[in-house]
């Protein structure tokens, strides 16, 4: 490892044993062989089951349950009703800050969407819940619901995302258009999705007085203490969540849902420990999606190539009740150099659930838009798309003039077109086959997401035998946070792995930010940094100080710890183990504490964005127009590496997801009752191991001095971006046919869309 | 699911008694299609009467110019049965295509001719190679099998026993599977014997279905190239989450041409 130069790194730190190591996830043996304990997993003595009834109409009112007849089956404990529900401190209809959604827990009888909670029954055994809810037959009052992107009036939302605005102009995009000599006008649209993690919604709650034990995985621990807490009028200090593991989440496990509190509510009705784990057709609904958008892209272009003007207009969706808008335009602000770019955003209101964050929202669904459109210009100037795409690269952020604080897309692009033989592709459509006779086609997409961190906290000690704790309430959804995390938090203390017990997942522990935004390991291993720093300042004055010190007098020259010892920086001879410095002191232990947080000034300065190039084979059978994606190259440059094996496995995924987009995942709703028509894994289709047969992701490297002292960027998200038009191009590459509307589907191969 | 008596009869007589004793009962064969049904309430039967009891009902027979094969014997058994691989290769390739390797460890041939799923593979089998379904009361000749969507002729409390189907001079079955299930999109089995040619398509209407155009230009020349201008009418075909009825009419197409390339292969 080649010792790391870090400009705002503290003096004492050296990094390089942990970080960077490709080390194996450490709760892989517990998952493997089932001992990792999931959510639902738990069931504190005298626990009860509660299962969910949920709407079966979109839109109206519940007019009966038949209580009686649950209640009367065997088992059954309680129904909660809105008659009946405990009263909670906070109405959940309220909305005190952007990061407040609202939540359906049977305040009233009104229905607002498909699969809404609208009964719990309470039950000694799973069985027999899932019976009472059946029994309730419910009857409703039923209103003429508003689905798809025509229904309902349009409107320009007050934001889009988490405050973004939802227009945004640079120059005279008219002009440009106008005297660009190519141009191009096309409209994609973009199925509604539903995330999906394999491990679903779930929480075992248990009251003991006014305090609360809870199960429940979490993306954002702090944010979840705060809304129970506001919700059921409890201080945070009695609330205790613990959320150890998480079987995905991908934005729909960042707040707690209403399924969730209503688990809640009905163990202090029942006044016993309830576990609710919400069924596969019960998450197409409650717990947020991403919505469906159509998206109008505008190019123009000069003879020589270069872009005259981008004008990218989305119209989305929201619930009737709450807001969450897409910001799918706004992928087009930082890519491509243009001197006009345009965003602008719509949104009609419909009887959904509120969707919400989905892996890479906004960036995932314009990405799939933007890319296919930057395709078509590329085709239309005669040019190869990488060649277009250097052509027009961003020197600085476009929409800001910013400078980037780095950025190594270049290298993404050259390596992987080298690694993928980008140049041997024929610049015209439908001209490769294989030797099955397949119409073999490539295509590629430029991948970026924003290098965003959060506020975290971390705190750090060392013990007088030598080893350390770490702690903060990190998340680990999968994606080996607690591996990485921990990683940071030994070279931040100058120990070895083993010597470390890191600490996350439970919301006593300091707040580690929320799991999102791909910031995790630049939050919450800022915070653990800043800790161990902390500390090993701390262990240095007391060394420095003393005169018995081997380091006595070194404050000037500096120490560097490692694996357990300081050096002093110019004379390594000279050194003191951590346990005999905190031994002379008469110390059991010192502790420190970190924060973390974006830093304002580098921010208004420079633009943040991880950057990567993705190459796209697909296979079609021109007969059937199957389509099978054969082959993926993904180049990403995303800062420092914390773990390369973790940081690939988030780049397949996200890849694997573009792929999703391009070619899978649709959320069928049936236009008459507002239901979706296929909320089961059989029918929402994902890839499977047969539908990526390869993929590859090289990391390119990319030093920030800017984003964060330890240099990191995010990778969770990225990867979906650029894939999702890569696999979209390639179609077009493969066949000459140009589908615009996703997921693709093979009819639209067979019989050209008029 | 709804509470029911089950009952694991050893002799047919005994499977006929209890049917006529219980007039809700249902046979149970594989379960893989009834189970699930009972387990959305979508059926509620008073007695289940399994027929895993009775050996006579499973095995297979090739002999005298025919595979006969009994009405409780899995997808599996067909696939693996080297008998049948050798005198009707096309039919256990049919077999071997029938969902995942539990479905056909569990799934019948009676199970899936009397469930007469408009998707199932097995129907057209039967209706393509024109064979004959024996029941414990008569033989019925399997253009009169299916009458629709989920429905056959079979009365109420008939028995499957046996499927008798005559050995073609060549067979060939093709499908376009759904990606999860592996049910048929549009399947289509095609059979060339002494009397001429037949071909049957599941999946892409109500019920399994001949087209006399394509056995009309297959009888004259056995070749894809044949039927390679016979269009099939999307009007009657089905339209759903999984395909639009004019994809299913051009599968129809392709997945023919294709089941006379592997007839030939054979
Ligand atoms: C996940 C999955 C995937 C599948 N994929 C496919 C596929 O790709 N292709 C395909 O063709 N099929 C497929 N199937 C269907 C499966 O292969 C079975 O054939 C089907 O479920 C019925 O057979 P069974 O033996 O399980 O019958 P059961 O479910 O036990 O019975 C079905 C019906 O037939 C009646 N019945 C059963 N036996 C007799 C008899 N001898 N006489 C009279 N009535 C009888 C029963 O009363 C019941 O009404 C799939 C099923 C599942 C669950």
């Amino acid at each position: 490892m080649p010792e790391i130069v870090l400009t705002q790194a503290s003096a004492h730190l050296r990094h390089g044993s942990n970080i960077g190591q490709p080390l194996t996830r450490r709760d892989g043996v517990l998952k493997v062989t089932g001992a990792a304990r999931f959510a639902a997993d738990n069931h504190p003595p005298g626990m009860l089951y509660a299962v969910l009834a949920v709407s079966s109409i979109a839109r109206g009112r519940v007019t009966f349950l038949d209580l009686q007849a649950a209640k009367a089956h065997p088992g059954v404990v309680e129904v909660m009703t809105p008659a009946n529900k405990p009263l909670l401190a906070e109405d959940p209809d309220a909305k005190t800050n952007p990061f407040i959604f609202r939540l359906d827990v049977l305040q009233n009888d009104h229905v607002r969407y498909a699969n809404q909670p609208i009964a719990v029954v309470i039950a000694e055994t799973l069985e027999a819940a899932t019976e009472g809810a059946t029994l309730l037959f419910p009857r409703y009052e039923t209103e003429a619901v508003r689905i798809g992107l025509e229904a309902g009036e349009s409107f320009i939302p007050p934001g889009v995302g988490i405050g973004n605005p939802a227009e945004t102009h640079q120059g005279d995009v008219e002009a440009g258009l106008a005297v660009a000599s190519r141009r191009i006008d096309a409209t994609y649209e973009t199925a509604a999705q539903y995330h999906n993690a394999m491990e679903p919604h779930a929480i075992v709650a248990a009251w003991d007085g006014d305090s609360l034990s809870i199960d429940m995985p979490s993306q954002g621990l702090a944010m979840a203490l705060g809304r129970v807490a506001g919700l059921f009028g409890i201080p945070p200090e009695s609330i205790h969540i613990r959320s150890p593991f998480l079987g995905g989440g991908f934005g729909s496990k960042g707040l707690i849902s209403g399924p969730q509190v209503l688990g809640i509510m009905a163990a202090r009705l029942v006044g016993r420990p309830v576990k609710l784990v919400l069924r596969r057709e019960q998450m197409f609904g409650p717990v947020g999606h991403r919505a469906p958008t159509r998206q109008t892209v505008r190019m123009g272009s000069d003879s020589d190539g270069a872009l005259t003007a981008i004008d990218h207009h989305t119209k989305t969706a929201s619930s009737t009740f709450d807001d969450f808008f897409e910001p799918a335009s706004d992928i087009s602000h930082t890519l491509y150099a243009s001197p006009a770019i345009s965003t602008s955003h719509e949104a009609v209101r419909l009887d959904t659930g509120t969707p919400l964050f989905m892996r890479a929202p906004g960036e995932a669904t314009g990405s799939i838009a933007l890319e296919s459109a930057i395709d078509e210009m590329a085709e239309a100037c005669g040019m190869d798309p990488l060649a277009f795409r250097l052509k027009n690269y961003a020197e600085v952020e476009p929409i800001s003039g910013k400078p980037f604080s780095s950025k190594a897309l270049r290298d993404c692009y050259a390596q992987g077109a080298e690694r993928f033989g980008w140049a041997r592709r024929p610049l015209a459509s439908r001209q490769m086959r294989d030797d099955a006779g397949l119409l073999v086609g490539w295509g590629m997409g430029t991948a970026t997401f924003p290098a965003l961190m959060f506020q975290g906290q971390a705190r750090a000690v060392v013990r007088n035998d030598g080893t350390g704790i770490v702690e903060t309430g990190a998340h680990d959804m999968g994606q080996g946070a607690s591996t990485a995390l921990a990683q940071i938090a030994a070279d931040g203390l100058g120990l070895d792995l083993d010597q470390v017990e890191f600490r996350s997942g439970t919301s006593d522990l300091p707040d580690a930010g929320i799991a999102g935004g791909s910031s995790h390991t630049a939050t919450a291993g800022m915070a653990i940094h800043s800790a161990g720093a902390d500390v090993i300042a701390r262990l240095a004055d007391l060394a420095t100080g003393d005169e018995r010190s081997p380091l006595f007098g070194a404050g000037n020259a500096g120490v560097i710890a490692r694996r357990g010892r300081l050096f002093r920086r110019d004379d390594e001879s000279r050194s003191e183990s951590y346990a005999e410095i905190l031994a002379r002191a008469g110390l059991a232990e010192i502790e420190g504490r970190g924060n973390s947080a974006a830093d304002p000034a580098a921010q208004s300065s420079y633009a943040m964005h991880a950057h990567g190039a993705v190459f796209a084979e697909v296979k079609i059978d021109p007969e059937l127009g199957q389509i099978r994606a054969t082959r993926l190259v993904g180049a990403f440059a995303a800062g420092r590496v914390i773990n390369p094996r973790l940081v690939r496995s988030q780049y397949y995924g996200g890849m694997i997801w573009g792929i999703s987009f391009a070619l899978h995942e649709h959320a069928v709703m049936d236009p008459r009752s507002g239901r979706p028509m296929n909320p089961n894994l059989g029918e929402y289709h994902v890839p499977v191991n047969a539908d990526v047969p390869s993929l590859e992701a090289i990391l390119v490297e990319e030093h920030d001095s800017y984003v964060n002292a330890l240099g990191i960027k995010g990778v969770g998200e990225i990867g979906i971006t650029g894939t999702a038009g890569a696999v979209a191009n390639a179609v077009w590459h493969a066949t000459g046919i140009r589908i615009r509307q996703f997921p693709i589907t093979l009819d639209r191969l067979i019989e050209p869309t008029p | 699911m709804y509470a029911f008596d089950y009952h694991k009869p050893r002799s047919l007589a005994e499977a006929t008694a209890l049917l006529n004793a219980n007039p809700e009962a249902r046979l149970l064969a594989g379960g893989m299609t009834l189970i699930p049904t009972l387990k959305q309430r979508l059926a509620s039967p008073s007695d289940l009467v399994d027929l895993g009891g009775l050996p006579d009902l499973a095995g297979i027979f090739v002999g005298d110019g025919e595979v006969r094969i009994g009405a409780m014997t899995t997808h599996a058994t067909v696939a693996h049965s080297a008998e049948v691989r050798a005198a009707l290769p096309a039919l256990a390739a049919l077999a071997e295509g029938i969902g995942d390797p539990q479905v056909r460890h569990r799934g019948t041939i009676g199970g899936s001719i009397s469930n007469a799923d408009p998707a199932a593979d097995y129907p057209a089998g039967v209706v393509g190679l024109g064979a004959t379904v024996v029941t414990d009361r008569r033989e019925i000749a399997a253009d009169n099998f299916f009458t629709g969507m989920f429905e056959t002729a079979l009365e109420p409390g008939e028995i499957v026993r046996q499927v008798r189907f005559p050995i073609p001079e060549a067979a060939g079955y093709a499908k376009f599977p759904n990606p999860a299930s592996r049910y048929a999109v549009a399947g289509v089995f095609v059979a060339r014997a002494a009397g001429g040619v037949r071909v049957a398509v599941t999946g892409a209407g109500p019920s399994v279905f001949r087209v006399p155009e394509m056995e009309a230009a297959l009888t004259a020349s056995f070749t894809p190239e044949a039927i390679a201008s016979v269009l099939v009418d999307a009007d009657d075909l089905n339209t759903d989450l999984h395909a639009t009825a004019a994809y299913r009419a051009h599968l129809v197409g392709v997945m023919a041409a294709r089941a006379v390339t592997s007839a030939l292969e054979s």
